[in-house]
Formats: structure tokens, sequence, C-alpha cells
């Protein structure tokens, strides 16, 4: 009886101690990722992998504007000049435009999003991605914010 | 110092006629990051489609046109509705900048002001049932204003419809915003007597000015007669 009880207390622990450690992997993993991305005045981020970089929107854009129930994204192949549109987001009752981080090529969609919109509240950093773009002038990657400078300007006025 | 709106009341005006105006205040406002505007129309009789346009079919509209109203695609948010005399509606245009920077805060802002609209002047309990999916503005069960907008750059258009003594068979012909068990009414319906677009309007302004926190500046008729004259009919 006290070896059930002893290894079930074991057991416990032991699951506490896997939770800690893949809560800590989690956190490093969200820290990491955070460390790759650049972002726009515009609250979108783009992470650069190569010469394709990953466009979404920040965890600010979709507090601020509230669950997603439908979106546009762009065609395959489609190019865009830096800060134009290249997506539309409606939330409840309203409709947003998106603005393209970086000039380029779009190489891929997230189709997932049009059955499962709501995925950029839940996930607005990773799952939640919009668009592959193939990067047209990698040098403008340099012009946008780091994540402490995005901090700073969320904590400005001016945004 | 208190922000600053400027009112421009278009009369009755046909939609796609004051779409174009909207798009010109828009055009305006986002080369002037301060301007903030609100017009005030009443429209011909048109059934508008939101962004989510292939929700409906192509005969299912040519039907609808068949009864009398126009048809129109736009790019706002929401599905289905109507608009038409007798309803007073209303397309802010503000820089959201200048208020607080987010869609969610000014689609509640938009529903409040009804809700303070009816409360005000009618001892009315109007309310939101956005919790279950039904947008807009409720009042004894039944949907008494809607709402649909478009973000430019954190600069709105489109905007909020208020039924005021609307012949509400148009809504019959339709499902208003995708919801399908309740009814749609108007003020005069629930006040039992005839309440004018022209009574609502200035208890609209004084509730917008409240909710929004800011002073309005009314665009003078001639002033509105030009801008007509300049975007549309010349």
């Amino acid at each position: 009886m006290s070896l059930l009880l002893r290894s079930t207390r074991l057991l416990t622990l032991g699951t506490q101690l896997a939770k800690s450690n893949l809560v800590q992997n989690k956190q490093f993993s969200i820290s990491l990722r955070l460390a790759q991305l650049k972002f726009t005045n515009q609250h979108e981020w783009v992470k650069v992998e190569g010469n394709v970089g990953t466009i979404g929107i920040t965890d600010y854009a979709q507090d601020k504007l509230g669950e997603v129930v439908y979106l546009e994204l762009p065609e395959v192949g489609a190019e865009f000049e830096q800060s134009n549109q290249f997506a539309t987001l409606e939330s409840v009752k309203a409709v947003s435009e998106c603005y393209i981080p970086v000039s380029g090529k779009v190489v891929e969609v997230n189709s997932s999003l049009s059955d499962n919109p709501s995925t950029i509240n839940s996930s607005p950093l990773d799952e939640g991605w919009l668009a592959k773009v193939e990067l047209a002038n990698p040098a403008e990657i340099e012009k946008l914010m780091d994540q402490s400078q995005y901090e700073e300007f969320l904590k400005s006025d001016d945004h | 110092m208190k922000k600053l709106v400027r009112v421009i009341n278009l009369g009755r005006m046909e939609y796609n006629k004051c779409l174009k105006i909207q798009q010109h205040i828009l055009a305006e406002n986002l080369s002037s990051p301060n301007s903030n505007s609100l017009i005030l129309v009443e429209h011909d009789p048109v059934y508008t489609v939101g962004l989510r346009k292939q929700t409906y079919s192509k005969e299912y509209l040519e039907n609808l046109a068949k009864l009398g109203a126009q048809v129109t695609k736009t790019d706002r948010g929401g599905l289905i509705t109507f608009h038409g005399p007798g309803q007073l509606v209303a397309y802010p245009i503000l820089n959201l900048i200048n208020f607080e920077p987010s869609l969610k805060w000014y689609v509640s802002r938009l529903e409040e002001i009804i809700i303070d609209l009816c409360k005000v002047n009618f001892g009315l309990t109007a309310y939101r049932m956005c919790n279950i999916g039904y947008t807009g503005v409720w009042c004894n069960d039944a949907k008494i204003a809607a709402i649909g907008i478009y973000a430019k750059r954190l600069i709105t258009y489109h905007g909020l419809s208020l039924n005021c003594n609307v012949d509400l068979k148009w809504f019959s012909n339709i499902v208003p915003c995708g919801i399908t068990d309740k009814s749609v009414s108007s003020l005069s319906k629930i006040m039992d007597q005839n309440l004018a677009i022209k009574q609502i309007e200035p208890m609209f302004l004084n509730s917008f000015s409240r909710v929004f926190d800011c002073d309005l500046d009314f665009v003078n008729e001639e002033q509105v007669r030009d801008l007509i004259y300049k975007v549309v009919d010349k």
C-alpha cells in the first residue's frame, strides 16, 4: 500500500518536473522566436529564414481587432511593394487591411486559416502566420523594429 | 482640448453616391491625421452585402433586386443588410489614433451610442448580444441597429444604421446579418409612435459626442452642396 502511494507520489513528482521543463522549453522557444522577429509600426511581424520571410500580425494587433471571423489572403505568385496592402482581415463587424512588412513575391499562404481564422487570435506569432514571401529587397529588414524597439513603440503614444 | 468631429449631413442620397463621398472624405482624412468626420444620411432602398459576398448566390441577389431595391456589394464587415427611408445611417470617418487604436473598442462604442440614445431619450434598455454571436444593438429581443465597418490604417468608414420609422417589411426578404431566429424592429414600433429621422438625429448626435467625448462642428448646407457637386455630380 505504502509502496503504491509512494510510487504515485513519485509519478506525480515526475509529471510535475516534466511539466515545468515543458513550460521552460515553451518560454524559451517563444523568446527565441520573438528574438528572430522584426516588426512594423502597423503591427505586422516578419521572420526571415534564408531568402523567405514569414509574415503575420502581432499579439497586440489581434487583441485590438477582436476575434477574426474571415480573411482574404493574397494569391501565391502575387508581388507586393513594402507597406502595401496584401491581406484583409474581418473581425466581428469590422474589416481591416494588413500591410506587407517587406517587398516580395508570395510563395505560400496559410490556407488552414480559411477554416479556422481565429487561429490568428490564439497563435498570432506561430500557427496564425499569414503568408511567406520571397524577399525582393533584404535590406528592408534592417529598417524594421526588433522586439525591444517594438515594445517601446507600444508604450509610446504614436501607435 | 476635446477632439472635434465635423458633421456632414447629406440628407437623402443613393447608396453608391454616398459611398463616393465617404471615400473622398476618407482620402482627405488619410492625409490629414487629426481630421475626424461624421456623415449622416438616409438612403434610397438598398440591400448591401459585406466582404463575405460569396455567401450569397447570384440568383439570390437578382431576386432581391426584383423587390424594388438596389443591391450593392461593399467591402465592409458583416453580412447582408438593408438601408432605406426612415433609417438613420451614420458613417463616422474617424482616425482611431485620435481615440483608441482598436477596432474592437470602436465597434463597442458604436453600440454604446445606440444604447445611450435609447436610455436617455426613451428610458429604453437596449443591449448587446455579441456574447452569443448576435451583433448590432437589440431592444425587446429584436434588432434596432446594425453595424458594419472598414478601417484603412485605423481610419474608419462605413458605420451603423438605426431603424427610426423604416418599413420593416424590407427585412423580411433577407436574413439580416445572418441571424435567423430573431426579428428586426424600429424605435417607432417599440415606442408605438412615429419617430422620424429628423427627431432622432439630434439625439444621435448628443449620444455620439458623449460616447466619443468629442465636440461637433456642423458643415453648413452650402458647403455640403459644394461637396456633393465636387464629388458626385460634376
